[in-house]
């Protein structure tokens, strides 16, 4: 009979044998093998989906799971989290991946840090109105840190 | 007219293109750093939010020439006012989220605090104005930008809840008015073509093929990989030939079917002015005959503006607020038409 014989390379090669010694030299027919390679291949698939899957944005905790469920991603960390996971599905839905329109300049949050320094300084009159001195204390040093930043 | 029957600088219709084209919005989706997204921040972050939007607008002087809405003055019927004004979406306004809404007073900007991104401004211009509506927004953005931190990557840009908006975060939008390609059946060859190039094309009121009035938008898909104005170069560009075919069609009509588009933009005058009962989707189908016949000059008693800003004026909501009562939709629709007939009978 004639056995196909799969090299390491993954060449196909045709030899002459008899079925017997075939079997005794452990190969399979063709069809089979190219059968056990797509099913190797989709176990390796699931596997991988179900990689994905368990994956969790440490910052916010959504899993990929859930983003592949809703379509919303849960904080900008998550593209870090499933960053891999992302870029094909980003290149399928824009045709490109890197941005390159305008960018932000790492802005100086003022107004953020503004409202900060006006919340801690209505918590200290308030503590100076309750006469909580040590409150008063410890407010006024996280305002002064504040301020300073 | 009643003073409250004020619409948007954008509605002038004085732009561009006009007589095709009623207006340009370019909106930018951005979030604040370190927040997790709206649906999935907390209602401290949600008020947080709100709380630092209002300093950096109240800081690059926004609120001078413009009101902040909390989330209270959103309830209805304001809501839906403000969708039929083009100043909230619909999603913005459903929304369980703690949300605040900033508008200017001549009603082209406006930002939504908590929608699917922290932040969601557009500009809106008048007729084909890309320059004045981009350049409007960006100032807009640099200036929070001198605020707050956003949400950004070099790789992947302004980072947004749904990657359909990542990058440039941008979706400039064109609103065409095509009823001559309509009627030519020239309109699905057309806007074949602007789908072709990846760009996206629905009717303004109501999906699919079911568009009352004949209005279109066309806008981005994309927002990753190309420049905010390679964007903006594209959309215009289609716009451009988009306006030129429906001139042409529009002349082809004048030449061959003179008396069929008379006869259907006097009758829609006609219509209109006779009208004792008026639907809002009858009142809006009919306001497009009759700019149809404006912008062919057809009709000469009514200007652009005037038939642009009724467009607005007849929906539901705005209908109830500008007559300042709350209407059954019986009663709306007979008070549309008196509202109508009052305005076109004597202006
Ligand atoms: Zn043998
Ligand atoms: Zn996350």
């Amino acid at each position: 009979m004639k056995v196909s014989q799969l090299d390491k390379d993954g060449k196909v090669t045709e030899i002459s044998i008899c079925a017997e010694c075939a079997r005794a030299r452990g190969f399979t027919e063709v069809e089979k093998l190219k059968a056990n390679v797509a099913e190797i291949i989709t176990e390796l698939k699931n596997r991988i989906d179900e990689g994905d899957s368990r994956l969790i944005c440490r910052t916010c905790g959504l899993s990929y799971a859930e983003f592949k469920k809703q379509g919303r991603l849960g904080c900008a960390d998550c593209y870090v989290s499933f960053h891999d996971q992302l870029v094909p599905l980003i290149r399928r839905i824009h045709d490109a991946v890197q941005h390159v329109g305008r960018t932000a300049s790492g802005g100086r949050k003022q107004a953020q840090q503004k409202m900060n320094v006006a919340k801690l300084r209505e918590a200290l009159s308030g503590a100076i109105q309750d006469e909580d001195y040590e409150k008063a204390a410890a407010l006024r040093d996280q305002l002064r840190r504040t301020e300073e930043e | 007219m009643s003073p409250n029957a004020a619409v948007g600088k954008w509605l002038a219709a004085n732009g561009p293109e006009a007589d095709v084209v009623l207006s340009t919005r370019v909106r930018l989706a951005r979030n604040v750093a370190e927040v997790p997204f709206t649906h999935r921040a907390t209602e401290t972050d949600h008020e947080r939010t709100i709380e630092v939007a209002r300093w950096a607008l109240a800081d690059s002087g926004y609120l001078d020439s413009g009101k902040f809405l909390s989330n209270e003055e959103l309830a209805e019927p304001q809501g839906q006012y403000l969708i039929e004004r083009h100043l909230a979406s619909p999603d913005f306004v459903a929304s369980k989220a703690k949300r605040g809404l900033y508008v200017s007073n001549d009603e082209t900007t406006s930002l939504m605090v908590n929608e699917e991104d922290h932040l969601r401004f557009q500009v809106m211009a008048s007729g084909l104005d890309f320059p004045e509506a981009f350049t409007a927004a960006a100032a807009l953005d640099e200036k929070l930008e001198r605020q707050l931190q956003y949400a950004f990557s070099g790789e992947f840009g302004f980072l947004t809840a749904c990657p359909t908006n990542l990058g440039t975060g941008m979706r400039a939008s064109v609103l065409a008015h095509l009823p001559a390609l309509v009627i030519t059946r020239e309109i699905e060859k057309v806007l074949r073509g602007a789908m072709h190039i990846g760009l996206a094309v629905r009717g303004l009121y109501g999906e699919g093929s079911e568009t009352k009035g004949n209005f279109f938008q066309i806008s981005n898909q994309k927002t990753v990989g190309q420049t905010e104005w390679e964007i903006i170069e594209t959309i215009a560009d289609i716009s451009r030939q988009v306006i030129t075919y429906e001139r042409k069609a529009r002349e082809y009509l004048m030449k061959k079917l003179r008396v069929e588009v008379e006869d259907k933009v006097f009758r829609s005058l006609g219509l209109l002015k006779g009208a004792r009962v008026l639907s809002s989707d009858e009142a809006i189908n009919l306001i497009a005959g009759l700019r149809l016949g404006v912008a062919l000059g057809i009709i000469n008693e009514v200007n652009l503006e005037q038939v642009t800003r009724l467009m607005i004026l007849v929906r539901p909501a705005n209908l109830q607020a500008m007559l300042g009562e709350k209407l059954s939709a019986a009663e709306r629709d007979e008070r549309r038409a008196t509202f109508v007939r009052e305005t076109l009978v004597h202006q």
